[in-house]
């Protein structure tokens, strides 16, 4: 057996094992609407579906009015874009699977919602990867194994855990990083100046919105009835990922090791400076930290006290 | 607690790159175009307002809505298992094309779950489970999820038995009986179903046959064995219509009768004699179409059925 197969066959072992810790319980299925806002988010999901080949003005799209050096930077900015984007299908869809496994009877809405999500993943991943070519070319690889392992989480195992509290997993990596990865295409659309790579992060952030949208409705739903233990995962999985993945540059390339940061940080100012699709790192600087700003306000809404994380660069935050 | 377990080894981390996101199977990668061309939504392209339970005996209504929601449980199927060979093709970094396809699959099988239930409330009422328990373990799971998460079952075993044959026979009687469907949104939401597992069909037809050329004969038996249990321990487990229950099993004899009387009333479902004339047909039909892969399906006994 290749060295490949043999890993992936201990991937889907991992998998496995953690789907077999869960009975499944699939009767009495309900599916009548539990929290009438997440069943609202899955409604607007079916009525504001678009195609990226056709939604898109591609034949307004003029790559040409461009010089090589903004080109190719741009083309780096959505290569790395498409690889941030591409967990999300495995996330996503093992989240679906968690729910499904927990119970039959309760989380239809959350489930129909998440049934959806995969799809709206794969379509951003196709506009990332369309507009990297079109730039120039798509790369495949960050070749910098430092990038590729802080770009490379295991989150969708995380989410088959039971050990994890399925809220402590959202509030994690949808009210934190779905959040930040919204405001930062947000920021990004805002200084963009190209009509249609402005079309295509509208697109994604209107997306992106309904998933953060998400992630609060379904915290609302279940954190004022979670125990000491499951609000304190919560609290616990929120600061690791920002602790841990977020300021070791999950989202943001100013805050990679030094050594990964290049040639990526330098396109993205590149592609930031054109309005190609990118934000300057003192612009994602201000995102970041108005994002931490506005979780723990949220957070503290539920009396969640997010603790303090100190980051060398930033200070206190 | 969610990085711990990552520092310290206990999740196996995903060997992402290179990720290639180019079309590498042209056919597949069209039926993903397609699938985002036609999209629809239960709520709004189903002519609910030509529904009319009024005009529809008690007897009916109850078979209907039993036939509906037992169609949901199986969609939800869809939501709950399938799904995971979406991880799969990700864990083993099979080519874009699967990947992408296989996620507007999630997503119109979640809307065909939407939909069934719908329907089977609009009809008077959704039957949230069997009438009796231990039918649950018939109607409730193909056993997907499972085998796609074993390394030792082959990908080309779960695609010839869950995309090819289940899915294959459910479309074959759909097709077969979709003109029965004298009620309008009923046959519309047939329609629309017919529709997305079409391409679900195709998606899987064209995996193996692009992947035929390298089966070994050890695939060939995982393809073989795969069917033949899909047939045997879930068809005639009742798993898609309790009649074909070999056992009979827990099922009441109203929902064993739901799909006849159903059908007969135009609200979807089908009849026995339907089954009798499709159900052969199908496994002929499967069975010369994996036969150029050296696959041979065997005969089934079936007591109704006869052997087929």
């Amino acid at each position: 057996m290749s060295e490949a197969l043999e890993h992936s066959a201990r991937l889907l072992r991992a998998y496995q094992a953690q789907e077999k810790r869960f009975v499944e319980r699939r009767f009495p299925l309900q599916f009548a609407p539990e929290v009438p806002a997440l069943r609202e988010l899955y409604s607007q999901s079916k009525g504001l579906h678009w195609d990226p080949e056709t939604d898109i003005a591609w034949d307004r799209f003029d790559p040409a009015r461009y010089d090589r050096t903004a080109r190719e930077a741009a083309s780096r900015t959505w290569s790395r874009r498409a690889w941030s984007v591409y967990p999300g299908l495995t996330e996503s869809t093992a989240l679906l699977i968690r729910f499904c496994l927990e119970s039959g009877s309760l989380g239809m809405d959350a489930k129909l919602f998440l049934s959806f999500r995969p799809a709206e993943e794969a379509k951003h991943l196709e506009v990332c990867h369309m507009l990297a070519e079109r730039f120039g070319d798509y790369t495949a690889d960050p070749g910098e194994p430092g990038l590729a392992r802080v770009s490379n989480h295991p989150f969708a195992q995380a989410a088959l855990d039971g050990d994890l509290p399925v809220e402590a997993y959202v509030a994690a990596l949808g009210a934190l990083d779905d959040q930040l990865d919204l405001n930062l295409h947000l920021s990004h659309l805002q200084h963009a100046k190209d009509e249609v790579v402005r079309a295509a992060l509208r697109l994604i952030a209107c997306d992106r919105g309904r998933h953060v949208a998400f992630a609060w409705a379904f915290l609302g739903s279940r954190v004022p009835g979670l125990d000491a233990r499951g609000r304190a995962a919560v609290v616990a999985a929120v600061s690791d990922l920002l602790a841990h993945v977020l300021l070791a540059g999950y989202r943001n390339t100013w805050l990679l090791p030094e050594k990964s940061r290049e040639p990526w940080l330098a396109a993205e100012a590149e592609t930031a400076r054109h309005g190609l699709g990118a934000s300057t790192p003192s612009q994602e600087r201000g995102v970041l930290r108005a994002t931490i700003a506005q979780v723990r306000e949220r957070f503290a809404a539920w009396k969640l006290d997010l603790p303090r994380v100190e980051h060398a660069e930033l200070g206190t935050l | 607690m969610l990085i711990e377990k990552e520092r310290t080894g206990a999740y196996v981390l995903e060997q992402r790159y290179p990720l290639p996101l180019a079309s590498a199977m042209p056919d597949v990668w069209e039926l993903w175009r397609r699938a985002k061309t036609l999209e629809w939504d239960p709520q709004i392209d189903i002519p609910w307002e030509e529904l009319h339970p009024e005009r529809y005996s008690a007897e009916q209504l109850l078979a209907a809505q039993m036939y509906w929601s037992r169609r949901t449980w199986g969609e939800y199927g869809a939501i709950s298992e399938s799904p995971a060979l979406l991880l799969r093709f990700c864990l083993e970094r099979r080519l874009p094309d699967l990947q992408f396809f296989f996620t507007m699959r999630t997503m119109e099988e979640g809307r065909h779950a939407e939909a069934s239930w719908l329907m089977a409330e609009r009809l008077g009422r959704y039957f949230p489970q069997p009438q009796n328990p231990p039918t649950a373990g018939a109607v409730g799971t193909h056993g997907v999820r499972r085998m796609a998460f074993d390394p030792e079952t082959s990908l080309e075993g779960i695609f010839a038995s869950l995309v090819c044959a289940a899915e294959e026979i459910l479309i074959d009687v759909f097709k077969a009986t979709v003109h029965k469907a004298t009620n309008s949104a009923v046959r519309r939401l047939m329609e629309l179903i017919l529709r997305d597992e079409v391409r679900h069909i195709a998606f899987g037809w064209q995996c193996l046959d692009a992947w035929a050329p390298s089966f070994t004969p050890e695939t060939v038996r995982n393809i073989e064995a795969a069917v033949t249990t899909m047939i045997e321990n879930v068809e005639f487990r009742g798993y898609r219509n309790l009649w074909l229950a070999i056992e009979g099993g827990s099922a009441t004899p109203a929902e064993i009768d739901a799909d006849r009387i159903s059908c007969e009333a135009g609200l979807g479902g089908n009849t026995p004699e339907d089954e009798m004339r499709v159900f052969p047909e199908f496994l002929k039909k499967i069975r010369k179409r994996m036969a150029p892969w050296s696959v041979a399906i065997p005969m089934f006994e079936h007591p109704r059925l006869g052997q087929v």
